[in-house]
């Protein structure tokens, strides 16, 4: 399972006992002229914590939306439970949805609010009754049930939605950033619990986000959107330690971006020439295709980088800036070709710390510096 | 900025308390002495409105007795309630649907439909008349009805059309999502979110149906008569002291109305 997680496999390969939920072939939306989601092929598997994540305008929400029949593909099809659901509307469609809004019933109390989808479904009396309750318990609204909507917070909303949606046991929960109206801290609480609902109720979460650190915290698996088409799709570690594009290197977390020409390939070693002349070790893909001569981009994440000469790559560089951020120092560095870097350090006891203007010598590893086609 | 809101406080500051109070007072007597001065003369047992001649029920004894004012009246609330259900059904549709939808004529409806409400009453009596005249309709209260129906439904619509702009969109959405069908969607989620928009719009197309004078007066054939037509057609042989009874009795009906209405509505909010 672990190994399964980590590695990035043909979707749906034969062997995999983990059953698809959502199928997703060939799915392009257009508005007009505007194309909002290009040829998407997705398949999200049942008890999976799945994320949508992308900047604004990138097709996550219209992808969503598609899922829960409040837009219809302009082409290609989606299959839920095996169902194909072309042109079911929302209310005969397995799955519930989570608004950004909240969009929590004013006019109904948080019990009327929760049994909607029961009371549609007919389910009545006691049934209905312990479920709703059930429900409330589960995301800690206890007591609160005879309350109207305007007399809770926002997170209490955002409760009420979730218990809303997830009393119908829906095959699939669709979250449209539930957590955007929230400030911080509240958001970095509702993440871990939200979570540990999904492990709990078992059931497959589709989670659109813009914020990658949320997207990494939650998910066992992520599809980088950008401008209607699909990045990546990979679990948090792989996306973060090996990103497919520049995108998403840029997207994801902080990165250092060299630009340089491919001076000879062994296997996945490279050896790049940087501008200003340096020579720089790095790695590529497995399965990528590399020439000598090829322009590429070799990128670092700030903290692979240390401070010493002990590295594959090793440079003399000057230290430009320096950001106080309590658990690690931020620096950035400029080499002697221009190139700035940043580079976290870790604010450990006994590690000195640099000031603006010193002269020292930054260095990392051949493995910390993937190779990206431009 | 700040010195200059300063200085509007300050000279604000300088108009004496009394000076403002006199002109609220001055502006409640120019709104409200006519309406006192009819009540007051109501119970006046003389016929005439310039003296007292000691206190009296005697108008309100014969206003119950007057069957042509109470069956004016009974007119003016069937035209009212009748006119004003249909307007409201009308007008609250047309609003959902130009508030969400887009559909081939829109536009031209859309600047269309509110035409009748800056129209004068006079034309829009007379175009009325030459319509019934034209296609054969006879005059009487069906006529009224219609015509009511047609002024009262671009008032319901600009008061519910503004509440359905502001309702979220996913409220509705979210409902389809949790297994309501349309109808049940509209029944359950968008009425009662803008119910209190359609009652407005009801209450006032009724008001506007029950003291419409000039369109009734063209569409109304003989023996029926609202109530505003009842009344000119009595002050025409001179200001009978039962008016001012029947008027004291409207304007009381209005006021309970009025104040209970927003009780309602004020709890309601509040809940």
């Amino acid at each position: 399972m672990r190994e399964e997680r980590t590695k990035e496999r043909p979707l749906a390969s034969p062997g995999n006992e983990r059953r698809a939920v959502v199928e997703l072939a060939g799915i392009t939306k257009r508005f007009g002229d505007f194309t909002a989601v290009e040829d998407l092929n997705l398949n999200i598997y049942e008890g999976e914590f799945f994320s949508l994540l992308g900047p604004s305008g990138c097709g996550k929400t219209t992808t969503l939306r598609m899922i829960a029949g409040f837009e219809e593909p302009t082409e290609g099809t989606i299959t839920i439970a095996g169902q194909t659901v072309q042109g079911m509307p929302p209310y005969h469609r397995p799955v519930n949805t989570v608004f950004q809004s909240y969009a929590v019933f004013p006019h109904l109390n948080v019990f009327d609010n929760v049994a909607f989808g029961l009371r549609r479904a007919g389910v009545k009396g006691e049934e209905l009754r312990r479920r709703v309750t059930e429900a409330c318990d589960m995301v800690q609204l206890s007591g609160l049930e005879k309350r109207k909507p305007a007399k809770l917070s926002g997170g209490q909303q955002q409760r009420v939605a979730l218990a809303r949606a997830l009393v119908n046991r829906p095959k699939v929960l669709l979250l449209d950033e539930p957590l955007g109206a929230l400030d911080r801290k509240l958001r970095e609480g509702m993440q871990i619990e939200l979570k540990n609902l999904q492990e709990t109720v078992g059931i497959t979460f589709i989670y659109v986000t813009h914020d990658q650190e949320e997207a990494l915290t939650m998910s066992d698996r992520i599809a980088v959107m950008n401008e209607g088409r699909v990045q990546q799709v990979a679990d948090p570690a792989t996306l973060y330690e090996l990103p497919r594009s520049r995108f998403v290197a840029d997207f994801i977390g902080l990165m250092n971006m060299l630009s340089g020409t491919v001076e000879s390939v062994s296997g996945r070693q490279v050896t790049l020439r940087a501008a200003g002349g340096k020579r720089v070790e790095a790695i590529i893909h497995e399965d990528a295709g590399m020439r000598p001569g090829a322009e590429v981009h070799v990128a670092v994440r700030p903290e692979k980088m240390r401070f010493g000469d002990e590295g594959d790559n090793v440079y003399a560089a000057r230290v430009r800036q320096v950001i106080y951020m309590g658990v690690s120092t931020q620096y950035m560095v400029e080499l002697e070709g221009g190139e700035k870097m940043m580079l976290y350090q870790q604010n450990a006891s006994g590690v000195a710390g640099y000031r603006a203007g010193d002269r020292i010598s930054v260095a990392w590893d051949a493995a910390n510096s993937l190779v990206l086609e431009s | 900025m700040s010195i200059k809101s300063s200085s509007i406080s300050r000279s604000l500051g300088r108009v004496p308390d009394r000076a403002l109070f006199a002109l609220v007072g001055l502006l409640y007597l120019f709104l409200y002495a006519p309406i006192a001065v009819l009540m007051f003369f109501s119970f006046n047992s003389a016929k005439s409105t310039e003296f007292w001649g000691g206190f009296s029920t005697r108008w309100y004894s014969a206003l119950l007795m007057d069957q042509d004012i109470l069956h004016a009246f009974y007119r003016s609330l069937i035209v009212g309630v009748v006119s004003t259900i249909i307007a409201t059904a009308i007008g609250t549709l047309a609003a959902l649907a130009l508030a969400r939808y887009r559909f081939r004529g829109k536009s031209f409806y859309d600047s269309t439909i509110y035409a009748d409400t800056v129209m004068p009453e006079i034309v829009v009596g007379i175009s009325l008349l030459a319509f019934f005249v034209a296609v054969h309709v006879p005059l009487g209260l069906t006529t009224i009805i219609i015509a009511h129906v047609a002024f009262n439904i671009p008032f319901v619509t600009i008061v519910v059309r503004s509440r359905v702009v502001g309702l979220d969109r996913s409220l509705e959405e979210a409902a389809q999502d949790l297994g309501a069908g349309p109808i049940s969607t509209f029944l359950r989620v968008t009425l009662p979110l803008i119910f209190p928009a359609v009652i407005a719009g009801a209450l006032l197309a009724f008001t506007l149906s029950f003291d419409d004078f000039v369109i009734t007066f063209f569409v109304a054939g003989v023996g029926s008569n609202t109530l505003p037509l009842e009344i000119y057609s009595m002050v025409k042989l001179g200001v009978s002291p039962v008016v001012n009874a029947l008027s004291t009795v409207i304007i009381i009906a209005v006021m309970v109305v009025v104040f209970v209405g927003s009780r309602i509505f004020m709890r309601k909010e509040r809940a």
